[in-house]
């Protein structure tokens, strides 16, 4: 199938190509079962931009952010990194790479070693890569501090002296120590209260425009999602299902998960909230062990058609007939929805309520 | 007829070194078919003053002063036995994590017969048939096979399912939901609100929702109460707070969270700074430090909730009113330069 | 301070910095463990300076050989023993030895079982099935009759005897710290420093066992206390030190068991040496297992 994935982009920093990754679960006397956490996704993050990587829990999106990094071992498929296919890198081969991509975790209390002061986790990647020892060392980490926006005694704390917020800015001075290309941001604010996720967002966009930074942005939060995000892919039980400029996918998402998606969003806005549309899926999430055959959002999707969607798999593929913009879904009936052909099915769709 | 009753409640916990002020004198009402929404960040209190008023505070919580009136009865003053009853019958409440408020040895349906049959004069057999008529009626399929199911066969926004089937078991009068769908899906928070949308309009159950999410609270209240270091800053009917927030704190959140109907070149306003510290009680605004319309007066003088002054034709009384704890409300001006208040903001 | 910190305040006061530190903040405030470190912190002083405590060598007679000694008089504050020597030095004496033996077979015990532990939790797979099978394979056995076992083949030397009380240690280090370590290998931080690039030694060293051996540092406390117990239980049942003239607190108790009816200060004095150390060594175990992770406390 990879031939009929769109061709890498020459200016693309990572090329993912037909990636998969499954954990087998279970083991010694149990039924073994694997689970195809990422099953075949296709997706350039270029250089310069920020991806947008968003889905519910299960979809695989992390697990994608993570094999990149080549924190997991790809099962199939190839990741190449500036013109480097990493997919198969040894260890050894990887060091030199790993100065050039960086990650930044969704816990800012689990992901700094509790035992560890702010410096010392901040200078460690310098002295892993020999870049940097003692007072040299040192004075890169007051200079990182003041990046993050963290005064230079910040070095002599420990991870628990900080709030939420002041950790996270302690991964992001680490994950810019070795001056990095490409930062995969899992999740960066979500764990974090409402009025420290902006000061966050504003630093990550800031850190872009000074270090000419890529990021790929995992989240599930599409609202931040869209506001951080050049272009968005929309992932769903180990598959992507859209990819489009973020205005795009806002303003006319093609897949029906992504209708839906965005249709859950709640916008803090009552008068909005009132006139909008919603898109009510039924059910649970398929479980990523024993994905539905055919389209795997048929037994939720509330375009369900009776033909292709139970047996055969969509590709991404950009919508026929109209201008695309590097818009593609996987839907076979995308068009016949966006056109107005098709009728969701009966009680999905709440209808606005008539403004008071 | 007011239900629910809460008038200058008081909370504060107290460890070996010192006492934490976690809420110091909110007053709310809430009435059949209304929902009511608490809104604030982590640590503001939200959650503490409705486990006072359930009288499930942690051991070393206590409500230093107040009262809160169930249909006239003072919940605080109540015998342990009596406050027992009303809770689960009459009031009810949702946790934020269902995993961990069902008890995962019992399977849901043994859970559920026996609350119905704790609250609710019923055998065996009518409470199995009651249960399962619960499960449909929160939309879990095939409801009679799932009793027999246990927590952890259940998705996570199935088991909130459960969690809400539960607590309607007895037909509450007033629902308490603390963050319901915090740690659910978008799709299935969409889920779970209609839900909830639903039963407050089919039963006329009051509901009081506990969110940090301005979206949520948005879709949802008919009033809304914005709460920061354990007091109320902003009180007012949901579309006027929106449309007309007043309270600094209020503005700097609609302002620091990304709109999902904004376009991308908006930047965000944070609020600088962080919660503060609630070991200590100010004199003055607890906000203050982190807010740029502060004064000496701030400082110096705690505000007490006002109507909001010149607020028009929605300013009016009793539940219609917009009130305020600020000595410097935001002026018109800066709402209109934020572009709040005007339905949809930016390019979108 | 929040309120969920508030809440949680009961149960832990601080979280970890320097572990060390924040533990003796919290074990000062513990009277059990107060007890505990003076009751150990005097056997300590009186190993340390046992010939400036001593009136007299753990070895030499001060009085004739008699089949019932004379109990506690003003000169000699625990009596006499058989042999004539006094009684008091030989137990202040004896502090040295039991004090080496928790030491030394605790070490041996945390050298061996901390490796294997570190290499079974780092590594996982088939490593981690061969070294935990083995050690289940050591736990089958009841530690005291492995220890007699090991005893009986290694010989009777004193060296030995740590070594046979420290091996029967081993495993139960080699599964504490494998399972704390598998509970923190997945964790984000772990992950953040193989993102960087970490090599896998310096992971194991710099951040999964600074964050792993609280718990090793209080079951060591405990261990001390039995290996004590075990080598005075190896002495009763004559598989102690072979050397006669050794004040080993078990073996002057078992030497002396006969005479219970007679002179029962021969007895009652080892017995409470015995006791004390332990006890002092439980009590800073406990509050230790306490002040790393205050969880415990309810």
């Amino acid at each position: 199938m990879t031939d009929s994935q769109p061709a890498a982009r020459p200016d693309a920093l990572v090329r993912v190509e037909d990636l998969k990754l499954h954990f087998s679960e279970g083991g010694f006397g149990r039924s073994r079962s694997v689970v195809k956490a990422v099953d075949g996704v296709t997706f350039d993050v270029l250089s310069g931009e920020t991806l947008g990587l968003v889905g519910e829990s299960g979809c695989g999106k992390t697990t994608v952010g993570r094999t990149i990094l080549r924190l997991y071992e790809p099962t199939a498929g190839r990741i190449v990194f500036d013109g480097q296919d990493i997919s198969g890198a040894s260890t050894r081969q990887l060091r030199p790479l790993r100065r050039r991509m960086q990650m930044i975790f969704q816990d800012p209390y689990s992901s700094l070693n509790p035992r560890q002061n702010v410096g010392n986790a901040i200078a460690e990647p310098l002295e892993v890569h020999g870049l940097a020892e003692g007072s040299q060392a040192d004075r890169r980490v007051r200079e990182l501090l003041e990046v993050v926006g963290l005064p230079a005694n910040a070095a002599n704390r420990y991870p628990h002296e900080f709030s939420g917020g002041q950790r996270q800015r302690v991964g992001l001075a680490r994950s810019l120590a070795l001056n990095p290309d490409l930062i995969v941001a899992d999740e960066p604010v979500s764990a974090l209260d409402v009025s420290i996720q902006a000061q966050i967002v504003n630093l990550l966009e800031d850190l872009q425009a000074e270090f000419g930074l890529t990021y790929l942005f995992i989240a599930h939060d599409l609202a931040v999602v869209r506001h951080i995000s050049d272009r968005i892919a929309v992932m769903y039980l180990g598959k992507i299902v859209e990819i489009a400029d973020a205005d795009t996918l806002y303003n006319s998402p093609k897949h029906p998960y992504t209708r839906a998606l965005l249709s859950a969003v709640p916008i803090p806005d009552p008068q909005v909230e009132r006139s909008r549309e919603r898109i009510i899926l039924t059910g649970d999430l398929p479980s990523p062990a024993d994905p539905p055959t055919g389209c795997r959002f048929h037994t939720r999707c509330p375009y369900v058609q009776p033909e292709r969607c139970h047996d055969e798999e969509p590709l991404l593929r950009p919508l026929s007939g109209r201008e695309s913009q590097g818009q593609v879904a996987a839907c076979h009936y995308a068009e016949d929805i966006e056109d107005g052909r098709l009728a969701p099915r009966e009680g999905l769709v709440v209808r606005a309520e008539p403004t008071a | 007829m007011t239900l629910l009753e809460i008038a200058d409640l008081q909370v504060s916990f107290s460890t070996r070194r010192q006492t934490v002020y976690a809420v110091n004198g909110i007053s709310y009402d809430v009435e059949p078919g209304e929902t009511l929404g608490i809104v604030g960040e982590s640590g503001c209190g939200k959650s503490v003053s409705s486990l006072a008023i359930l009288g499930i505070l942690a051991r070393n919580g206590r409500v230093t002063g107040g009262s809160a009136r169930f249909e006239g009865r003072d919940l605080l003053e109540m015998p342990d036995s009596q406050l027992r009853r009303i809770r689960g019958r009459d009031m009810a409440m949702v946790f934020q994590d269902p995993m961990t408020s069902l008890n995962p040895v019992l399977t849901v349906g043994r859970q559920l017969t026996e609350v119905l049959r704790r609250h609710l004069d019923v055998d065996r057999k009518a409470a199995r048939s009651e249960a399962q008529a619960l499960l449909e009626r929160v939309g879990i399929p095939n409801a009679g096979d799932r009793l027999s199911d246990y927590p952890h066969q259940f998705s996570g926004g199935m088991r909130q399912r459960v969690m809400i089937a539960m607590a309607i078991a007895c037909k509450p009068k007033v629902l308490i939901a603390d963050e319901p769908t915090t740690a659910l899906d978008v799709t299935i928070q969409a889920q779970i609100l209609e839900l909830l949308r639903d039963l407050v309009r089919s039963e006329d159950m009051a509901l009081v929702l506990i969110t940090h999410d301005l979206g949520v609270v948005a879709g949802i209240c008919d009033r809304t109460h914005v709460m920061y270091a354990g007091r109320f800053v902003e009180t007012a009917p949901t579309d006027e707070l929106f449309a007309q927030p007043r309270h600094p704190y209020t503005f700097g959140l609609l302002r620091s969270v990304p709109r999902l109907d904004a376009g991308r070149a908006q930047r965000l306003e944070p609020i600088t700074g962080a919660p503060r510290d609630l070991t200590e009680r100010p004199t003055g605004c607890a906000f203050a430090p982190r807010c740029a319309y502060a004064t000496q007066a701030s400082w110096d003088e705690l505000p007490i909730l006002r109507p909001v002054e010149g607020s028009g034709p929605s300013g009016g009384a009793g539940r219609r009113a917009h009130l305020v704890a600020c000595h410097n409300p935001v002026p018109q001006a800066d709402l209109t330069a934020a572009g709040i208040g005007r339905g949809r903001q930016g390019n979108a | 301070m929040s309120i969920a910190e508030a809440q949680a305040a009961e149960l832990a006061v601080e979280q970890p910095s320097g572990l060390l530190k924040d533990a003796l903040v919290r074990l000062r405030r513990n009277p059990g463990a107060i007890l505990g470190m003076v009751l150990i912190g005097a056997f300590v002083l009186l190993a340390i300076f046992a010939p400036l405590v001593a009136p007299y060598g753990p070895a030499e007679r001060v009085g004739g050989l008699a089949t019932n000694p004379p109990g506690p008089t003003s000169e000699f504050w625990f009596g006499l023993d058989d042999q004539g020597r006094d009684l008091f030095s030989r137990i202040v004496y004896g502090a040295r030895l039991s004090l080496l033996i928790g030491v030394v077979s605790v070490a041996v015990g945390l050298t061996f079982g901390m490796s294997l532990g570190a290499l079974a939790g780092y590594f996982g797979g088939r490593i981690d099935t061969v070294v935990m099978r083995s050690m289940d394979i050591m736990l089958a056995f009841p530690g005291f009759l492995l220890a007699i076992g090991l005893v009986t083949v290694l010989g009777r030397g004193l060296g030995q005897i740590m070594i046979a009380v420290g091996i029967t240690n081993v495993p139960v280090f080699a599964r504490l710290l494998r399972g704390t370590i598998l509970g923190q290998r997945e964790s984000d931080y772990i992950l953040a420093a193989r993102s960087v690039g970490t090599p896998g030694p310096r992971i194991l060293f710099r951040h999964l066992l600074p964050n792993s051996v609280a718990p090793v540092i209080v079951q060591a406390t405990l261990a001390c206390a039995t290996a004590i117990i075990d080598v005075a239980g190896l002495s009763f049942l004559g598989l102690g030190p072979s050397d006669p003239g050794l004040p080993e607190w078990g073996r002057i108790l078992a030497d002396n068991a006969g005479r219970l009816n007679q002179s029962i200060h021969l007895v009652i004095f080892p017995g409470f040496a015995i006791v004390l150390s332990v006890l002092g060594l439980n009590l800073i175990g406990d509050g230790l297992r306490e002040a790393i992770d205050p969880k415990l406390r309810s």
